[in-house]
Protein backbone atom coordinates (compact mmCIF):
# COMPACT_ATOMS: atom_id res chain seq x y z
CA UNK A 1 0.00 0.00 0.00
CA UNK A 2 1.00 3.63 -0.45
CA UNK A 3 3.67 4.36 2.27
CA UNK A 4 1.69 7.92 2.73
CA UNK A 5 -1.36 5.71 3.87
CA UNK A 6 0.20 3.45 5.83
CA UNK A 7 2.17 6.57 7.93
CA UNK A 8 -1.11 8.14 8.27
CA UNK A 9 -3.20 4.97 9.30
CA UNK A 10 -0.29 4.34 11.74
CA UNK A 11 -0.99 7.86 13.52
CA UNK A 12 -4.54 7.38 13.44
CA UNK A 13 -4.39 4.21 15.67
CA UNK A 14 -2.24 6.08 18.30
CA UNK A 15 -5.60 8.03 18.23
CA UNK A 16 -4.29 11.28 16.08
CA UNK A 17 -7.70 12.50 15.28
CA UNK A 18 -5.90 14.87 12.82
CA UNK A 19 -4.14 12.28 10.34
CA UNK A 20 -7.81 11.07 10.51
CA UNK A 21 -9.11 14.07 9.20
CA UNK A 22 -6.22 13.43 6.23
CA UNK A 23 -7.61 9.84 6.08
CA UNK A 24 -10.82 10.75 5.12
CA UNK A 25 -10.16 13.81 2.69
CA UNK A 26 -8.31 10.69 0.36
CA UNK A 27 -10.71 8.49 0.60
CA UNK A 28 -14.32 10.48 0.77
CA UNK A 29 -15.03 10.83 -2.91
CA UNK A 30 -14.53 7.02 -3.44
CA UNK A 31 -17.11 6.46 -0.78
CA UNK A 32 -19.44 8.42 -1.33
CA UNK A 33 -19.05 7.57 -5.07
CA UNK A 34 -20.15 3.88 -3.89
CA UNK A 35 -22.80 5.04 -1.67
CA UNK A 36 -24.15 7.19 -4.07
CA UNK A 37 -24.53 4.97 -6.56
CA UNK A 38 -25.68 1.82 -4.26
CA UNK A 39 -28.54 4.04 -3.04
CA UNK A 40 -29.06 6.79 -5.59
CA UNK A 41 -29.64 9.54 -3.74
CA UNK A 42 -27.31 12.21 -2.11
CA UNK A 43 -28.65 12.46 1.45
CA UNK A 44 -28.32 8.90 2.03
CA UNK A 45 -25.43 8.90 0.70
CA UNK A 46 -23.62 10.98 2.75
CA UNK A 47 -25.40 9.91 5.76
CA UNK A 48 -23.99 6.01 4.76
CA UNK A 49 -20.16 7.14 4.00
CA UNK A 50 -19.99 9.18 6.70
CA UNK A 51 -21.15 6.48 8.95
CA UNK A 52 -18.84 4.05 7.49
CA UNK A 53 -15.74 6.46 7.98
CA UNK A 54 -17.28 6.94 12.12
CA UNK A 55 -16.74 2.72 11.78
CA UNK A 56 -13.93 2.74 10.05
CA UNK A 57 -12.48 5.68 13.30
CA UNK A 58 -13.51 3.23 15.94
CA UNK A 59 -12.65 -0.14 14.36
CA UNK A 60 -9.35 1.15 13.37
CA UNK A 61 -7.44 -1.31 15.84
CA UNK A 62 -8.55 -4.41 13.80
CA UNK A 63 -7.85 -3.49 10.64
CA UNK A 64 -4.44 -4.75 8.73
CA UNK A 65 -2.30 -1.90 7.95
CA UNK A 66 -1.06 -4.29 4.93
CA UNK A 67 -4.06 -4.68 3.26
CA UNK A 68 -5.41 -1.88 1.11
CA UNK A 69 -7.56 0.35 3.13
CA UNK A 70 -9.65 1.43 -0.25
CA UNK A 71 -10.50 -2.17 0.38
CA UNK A 72 -11.63 -1.93 4.18
CA UNK A 73 -13.77 1.61 3.80
CA UNK A 74 -15.26 0.07 0.83
CA UNK A 75 -16.65 -2.98 2.12
CA UNK A 76 -17.74 -0.94 5.50
CA UNK A 77 -19.83 1.39 3.24
CA UNK A 78 -21.55 -1.27 1.26
CA UNK A 79 -22.47 -3.49 4.12
CA UNK A 80 -23.90 -0.49 5.48
CA UNK A 81 -25.60 0.37 2.07
CA UNK A 82 -27.04 -3.00 1.77
CA UNK A 83 -28.36 -2.81 5.18
CA UNK A 84 -30.11 0.45 4.47
CA UNK A 85 -31.49 -1.02 1.12
CA UNK A 86 -32.82 -3.76 3.29
CA UNK A 87 -34.43 -1.49 5.24
CA UNK A 88 -35.80 1.38 2.83
CA UNK A 89 -38.46 3.71 3.58
CA UNK A 90 -40.18 5.48 0.63
CA UNK A 91 -37.41 6.72 -1.42
CA UNK A 92 -36.36 10.12 -3.06
CA UNK A 93 -34.55 11.18 -5.68
CA UNK A 94 -32.28 13.32 -7.24
CA UNK A 95 -34.63 15.09 -9.29
CA UNK A 96 -36.97 15.49 -5.77
CA UNK A 97 -37.19 19.25 -5.28
CA UNK A 98 -34.75 20.44 -1.87
CA UNK A 99 -37.04 20.65 1.01
CA UNK A 100 -38.47 24.55 1.39
CA UNK A 101 -36.79 25.68 -2.25
CA UNK A 102 -37.96 26.09 -5.65
CA UNK A 103 -36.48 24.78 -8.77
CA UNK A 104 -33.27 23.79 -6.47
CA UNK A 105 -33.14 19.22 -7.09
CA UNK A 106 -30.69 17.38 -5.76
CA UNK A 107 -28.91 17.62 -9.10
CA UNK A 108 -27.95 21.24 -8.69
CA UNK A 109 -25.87 20.35 -5.61
CA UNK A 110 -23.40 17.97 -7.24
CA UNK A 111 -20.85 20.16 -7.76
CA UNK A 112 -19.85 19.77 -11.64
CA UNK A 113 -17.88 21.56 -14.19
CA UNK A 114 -19.50 24.77 -16.14
CA UNK A 115 -20.97 23.87 -18.53
CA UNK A 116 -23.55 25.55 -21.16
CA UNK A 117 -27.24 24.89 -19.74
CA UNK A 118 -28.83 22.89 -22.56
CA UNK A 119 -25.52 20.35 -21.81
CA UNK A 120 -25.90 20.35 -19.17
CA UNK A 121 -29.40 19.53 -19.11
CA UNK A 122 -28.94 16.68 -21.58
CA UNK A 123 -25.76 15.82 -19.59
CA UNK A 124 -28.54 15.56 -16.38
CA UNK A 125 -30.81 13.41 -18.13
CA UNK A 126 -27.87 10.93 -19.18
CA UNK A 127 -26.58 10.46 -15.93
CA UNK A 128 -30.07 10.24 -14.26
CA UNK A 129 -30.76 7.57 -16.67
CA UNK A 130 -27.60 5.68 -15.86
CA UNK A 131 -28.00 5.73 -12.13
CA UNK A 132 -31.86 4.70 -12.94
CA UNK A 133 -30.81 1.65 -14.54
CA UNK A 134 -28.20 1.32 -11.87
CA UNK A 135 -30.95 1.21 -9.22
CA UNK A 136 -32.98 -1.61 -11.29
CA UNK A 137 -30.26 -4.39 -10.87
CA UNK A 138 -30.42 -6.12 -7.03
CA UNK A 139 -28.21 -4.56 -4.65
CA UNK A 140 -25.96 -8.24 -4.71
CA UNK A 141 -25.46 -7.63 -8.77
CA UNK A 142 -25.51 -3.76 -8.39
CA UNK A 143 -22.23 -3.68 -5.70
CA UNK A 144 -20.22 -6.03 -7.78
CA UNK A 145 -20.80 -3.75 -11.27
CA UNK A 146 -20.49 -0.19 -9.39
CA UNK A 147 -17.28 -2.03 -7.63
CA UNK A 148 -15.93 -2.84 -10.95
CA UNK A 149 -17.15 -0.30 -13.37
CA UNK A 150 -17.37 2.69 -11.47
CA UNK A 151 -14.32 2.13 -8.81
CA UNK A 152 -12.40 0.08 -11.32
CA UNK A 153 -11.39 -2.37 -8.59
CA UNK A 154 -10.13 -6.09 -9.63
CA UNK A 155 -12.28 -9.36 -9.96
CA UNK A 156 -10.04 -10.27 -6.52
CA UNK A 157 -10.42 -7.20 -4.86
CA UNK A 158 -14.12 -7.06 -5.35
CA UNK A 159 -14.33 -10.81 -4.06
CA UNK A 160 -12.10 -9.11 -0.52
CA UNK A 161 -14.80 -6.33 -0.03
CA UNK A 162 -17.95 -8.23 -0.48
CA UNK A 163 -16.08 -11.23 1.34
CA UNK A 164 -17.03 -13.32 -1.81
CA UNK A 165 -15.06 -16.01 -3.95
CA UNK A 166 -13.49 -14.84 -7.24
CA UNK A 167 -16.24 -17.31 -9.14
CA UNK A 168 -19.33 -15.70 -7.64
CA UNK A 169 -18.19 -11.89 -8.10
CA UNK A 170 -17.49 -13.15 -11.94
CA UNK A 171 -20.92 -14.83 -11.74
CA UNK A 172 -22.83 -11.57 -9.78
CA UNK A 173 -20.71 -9.50 -12.71
CA UNK A 174 -21.64 -11.69 -15.22
CA UNK A 175 -25.61 -11.87 -14.61
CA UNK A 176 -25.68 -7.67 -13.77
CA UNK A 177 -24.08 -6.83 -16.77
CA UNK A 178 -26.81 -9.14 -18.69
CA UNK A 179 -29.81 -7.78 -16.68
CA UNK A 180 -28.48 -3.81 -17.72
CA UNK A 181 -27.80 -4.76 -21.39
CA UNK A 182 -31.33 -6.47 -21.89
CA UNK A 183 -32.66 -3.10 -20.54
CA UNK A 184 -30.60 -0.65 -22.47
CA UNK A 185 -31.51 -2.06 -25.26
CA UNK A 186 -34.68 -1.64 -25.06
CA UNK B 1 -30.48 -17.52 -27.94
CA UNK B 2 -29.70 -20.06 -30.66
CA UNK B 3 -26.01 -20.81 -29.42
CA UNK B 4 -25.38 -22.80 -26.64
CA UNK B 5 -24.53 -21.53 -22.98
CA UNK B 6 -20.75 -22.45 -23.43
CA UNK B 7 -20.40 -19.38 -26.22
CA UNK B 8 -22.26 -17.43 -23.71
CA UNK B 9 -19.76 -18.16 -20.87
CA UNK B 10 -16.93 -17.48 -23.37
CA UNK B 11 -18.47 -13.74 -24.18
CA UNK B 12 -18.22 -12.69 -20.52
CA UNK B 13 -15.14 -14.80 -20.00
CA UNK B 14 -13.72 -12.47 -22.99
CA UNK B 15 -15.18 -9.60 -21.45
CA UNK B 16 -13.60 -10.32 -18.26
CA UNK B 17 -10.24 -10.37 -20.14
CA UNK B 18 -10.26 -13.60 -18.91
CA UNK B 19 -10.15 -15.88 -21.52
CA UNK B 20 -7.25 -18.26 -22.32
CA UNK B 21 -5.51 -17.90 -25.78
CA UNK B 22 -7.70 -21.17 -27.21
CA UNK B 23 -10.65 -19.74 -26.04
CA UNK B 24 -10.56 -16.84 -27.73
CA UNK B 25 -9.91 -18.37 -31.44
CA UNK B 26 -12.41 -20.85 -30.46
CA UNK B 27 -15.00 -17.33 -29.59
CA UNK B 28 -13.41 -15.38 -32.54
CA UNK B 29 -13.87 -18.10 -34.90
CA UNK B 30 -17.60 -18.42 -34.15
CA UNK B 31 -18.43 -14.61 -34.31
CA UNK B 32 -17.16 -14.58 -37.46
CA UNK B 33 -19.92 -17.18 -38.44
CA UNK B 34 -22.63 -16.31 -35.36
CA UNK B 35 -24.53 -12.94 -36.35
CA UNK B 36 -26.39 -13.22 -32.74
CA UNK B 37 -23.38 -14.00 -30.83
CA UNK B 38 -21.55 -10.79 -32.27
CA UNK B 39 -24.75 -8.86 -31.23
CA UNK B 40 -24.65 -10.19 -27.94
CA UNK B 41 -21.02 -8.96 -27.44
CA UNK B 42 -21.30 -5.22 -29.23
CA UNK B 43 -24.43 -4.85 -26.92
CA UNK B 44 -22.39 -5.97 -23.53
CA UNK B 45 -19.81 -3.73 -24.18
CA UNK B 46 -22.02 -0.81 -25.17
CA UNK B 47 -23.43 -1.39 -22.18
CA UNK B 48 -20.21 -1.35 -20.58
CA UNK B 49 -19.35 1.98 -21.91
CA UNK B 50 -22.50 3.16 -20.85
CA UNK B 51 -21.57 2.41 -17.71
CA UNK B 52 -18.34 3.93 -17.37
CA UNK B 53 -19.72 6.76 -18.94
CA UNK B 54 -21.26 8.12 -15.41
CA UNK B 55 -19.66 10.74 -14.18
CA UNK B 56 -17.40 10.66 -11.15
CA UNK B 57 -19.30 12.16 -7.73
CA UNK B 58 -17.19 13.89 -5.42
CA UNK B 59 -18.81 14.07 -1.30
CA UNK B 60 -20.42 17.14 -0.48
CA UNK B 61 -17.48 20.19 0.69
CA UNK B 62 -18.37 19.77 4.47
CA UNK B 63 -17.81 16.19 4.17
CA UNK B 64 -14.59 16.49 5.95
CA UNK B 65 -16.18 18.31 9.18
CA UNK B 66 -19.33 16.88 9.32
CA UNK B 67 -17.31 13.36 9.99
CA UNK B 68 -14.91 14.53 12.07
CA UNK B 69 -17.70 16.47 14.15
CA UNK B 70 -19.42 13.42 14.54
CA UNK B 71 -16.07 11.48 15.97
CA UNK B 72 -15.66 10.65 19.40
CA UNK B 73 -14.09 13.02 21.44
CA UNK B 74 -10.24 12.55 21.34
CA UNK B 75 -9.40 11.96 25.07
CA UNK B 76 -7.33 14.55 27.34
CA UNK B 77 -4.17 11.94 27.43
CA UNK B 78 -3.98 11.40 23.28
CA UNK B 79 -4.20 15.18 22.74
CA UNK B 80 -1.40 15.28 25.14
CA UNK B 81 0.55 12.56 23.43
CA UNK B 82 -0.25 13.99 20.38
CA UNK B 83 1.58 17.20 21.15
CA UNK B 84 4.07 15.60 22.64
CA UNK B 85 5.05 13.76 19.54
CA UNK B 86 4.56 17.09 17.66
CA UNK B 87 7.21 18.84 19.66
CA UNK B 88 10.07 16.39 20.41
CA UNK B 89 12.52 19.28 20.63
CA UNK B 90 10.20 21.32 23.08
CA UNK B 91 9.92 17.99 25.52
CA UNK B 92 14.02 16.94 25.06
CA UNK B 93 14.93 21.03 25.68
CA UNK B 94 12.26 20.38 29.10
CA UNK B 95 13.81 17.32 30.31
CA UNK B 96 17.42 18.16 30.10
CA UNK B 97 16.35 21.14 32.03
CA UNK B 98 14.65 19.48 34.46
CA UNK B 99 17.56 16.74 34.98
CA UNK B 100 20.10 20.32 34.88
CA UNK B 101 17.80 21.72 38.01
CA UNK B 102 17.32 18.34 39.79
CA UNK B 103 21.10 17.38 39.74
CA UNK B 104 21.84 21.39 41.05
CA UNK B 105 19.25 21.44 43.59
CA UNK B 106 20.12 18.55 45.07
CA UNK B 107 24.35 19.12 45.14
CA UNK B 108 22.68 22.92 46.57
CA UNK B 109 20.76 21.25 49.09
CA UNK B 110 23.79 18.37 50.01
CA UNK B 111 25.03 18.21 53.57
CA UNK B 112 22.25 19.81 54.87
CA UNK B 113 24.14 22.67 56.29
CA UNK B 114 26.70 20.62 57.00
CA UNK B 115 30.16 22.22 57.01
CA UNK B 116 32.79 20.20 54.11
CA UNK B 117 36.29 21.22 53.03
CA UNK B 118 38.10 20.53 49.72
CA UNK B 119 41.61 20.05 50.00
CA UNK B 120 44.87 19.36 50.99
CA UNK B 121 47.02 20.89 53.91
CA UNK B 122 46.49 21.98 57.64
CA UNK B 123 43.59 23.21 58.98
CA UNK B 124 41.12 22.34 61.14
CA UNK B 125 37.27 22.97 61.18
CA UNK B 126 35.41 24.66 64.10
CA UNK B 127 32.42 22.63 64.02
CA UNK B 128 30.88 25.13 66.87
CA UNK B 129 31.23 28.57 65.00
CA UNK B 130 31.10 27.07 61.67
CA UNK B 131 34.66 28.05 60.63
CA UNK B 132 37.64 26.04 58.97
CA UNK B 133 40.79 28.14 60.29
CA UNK B 134 44.14 27.98 58.45
CA UNK B 135 46.30 28.76 61.37
CA UNK B 136 49.26 31.09 61.74
CA UNK B 137 52.61 29.86 60.55
CA UNK B 138 50.61 26.82 58.43
CA UNK B 139 50.61 26.99 54.81
CA UNK B 140 48.05 25.41 51.93
CA UNK B 141 49.86 24.63 48.73
CA UNK B 142 46.77 23.61 47.24
CA UNK B 143 43.16 25.12 46.49
CA UNK B 144 40.31 24.96 49.56
CA UNK B 145 36.95 24.65 48.54
CA UNK B 146 34.64 25.23 51.85
CA UNK B 147 31.16 24.88 51.64
CA UNK B 148 28.16 25.49 54.13
CA UNK B 149 30.70 27.56 56.89
CA UNK B 150 33.13 30.57 56.88
CA UNK B 151 36.65 30.62 57.08
CA UNK B 152 39.61 31.97 58.35
CA UNK B 153 42.98 32.62 57.18
CA UNK B 154 45.66 33.32 59.71
CA UNK B 155 48.20 31.05 58.35
CA UNK B 156 49.28 31.10 54.13
CA UNK B 157 47.03 29.81 51.46
CA UNK B 158 49.50 29.41 47.99
CA UNK B 159 46.18 28.61 46.25
CA UNK B 160 42.37 29.90 45.79
CA UNK B 161 40.14 30.04 48.03
CA UNK B 162 36.05 29.35 47.03
CA UNK B 163 33.60 29.22 49.66
CA UNK B 164 30.32 28.21 49.16
CA UNK B 165 27.49 29.72 51.41
CA UNK B 166 29.54 31.38 53.57
CA UNK B 167 32.11 34.07 54.30
CA UNK B 168 35.64 34.57 53.86
CA UNK B 169 37.88 36.47 56.54
CA UNK B 170 41.31 37.21 56.12
CA UNK B 171 43.40 37.92 59.23
CA UNK B 172 46.05 40.80 58.99
CA UNK B 173 48.53 38.54 59.26
CA UNK B 174 47.50 35.83 56.72
CA UNK B 175 47.71 35.00 53.21
CA UNK B 176 46.23 34.08 50.19
CA UNK B 177 47.95 33.96 46.58
CA UNK B 178 45.21 32.73 44.63
CA UNK B 179 41.65 34.13 44.22
CA UNK B 180 38.41 34.30 46.82
CA UNK B 181 35.57 33.66 45.46
CA UNK B 182 32.48 33.51 47.48
CA UNK B 183 28.90 32.18 46.29
CA UNK B 184 26.23 32.67 48.43
CA UNK B 185 23.05 32.79 45.98
CA UNK B 186 21.26 30.11 43.94
CA UNK B 187 22.55 32.21 41.07
CA UNK B 188 26.20 32.30 41.58
CA UNK B 189 26.26 28.89 42.75
CA UNK B 190 24.57 27.92 38.76
CA UNK B 191 27.21 30.26 37.95
CA UNK B 192 29.88 28.51 39.42
CA UNK B 193 28.89 25.17 37.95
CA UNK B 194 28.24 26.15 34.74
CA UNK B 195 31.49 27.92 34.60
CA UNK B 196 33.40 24.03 36.21
CA UNK B 197 31.59 22.01 33.80
CA UNK B 198 32.79 23.77 30.83
CA UNK B 199 35.88 23.97 32.36
CA UNK B 200 35.63 20.00 32.56
CA UNK B 201 34.50 19.88 29.34
CA UNK B 202 37.21 22.02 27.64
CA UNK B 203 39.86 19.86 29.80
CA UNK B 204 38.34 16.69 28.58
CA UNK B 205 38.85 18.01 25.00
CA UNK B 206 41.69 19.14 25.29
CA UNK B 207 43.21 15.99 26.90
CA UNK B 208 41.49 13.47 24.19
CA UNK B 209 43.04 16.19 21.26
CA UNK B 210 46.30 14.90 22.66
Amino acid sequence: MDATVKKIIIEVKKGNQQAFAELVELYKDKVFQVAYRMLGNVHEAQDISQEAFLRAYTNIESYDINRKFSTWIFRIATNLAIDRIRKKKPDFHLEDQVAGTEDLDYYSQIPGDDELPEDVVVQHEMQEWIQDEIMMLPPKYRSAIILKYMEDLSLKEIGEVLNLPVATVKTRIHRGREALRKRLRD
Amino acid sequence: MACNKEKHQLIHKYMDEDITLLEKKELEAHLVKCDICHGHLRELRKTVAIIQSASHIEAPADFTAQVMAGLPKETQKNKWKTWVRRHPLIITAATFFLVFILSISSIWNDGDGEITVAGEGQFYVDQERGVVVVPEGETISGDLLVRNGNIEVEGEVLGSITVINGEQYLASAGHVAGEIEEINRVFDWLWYRTKAFFADVMSFMNSSDE
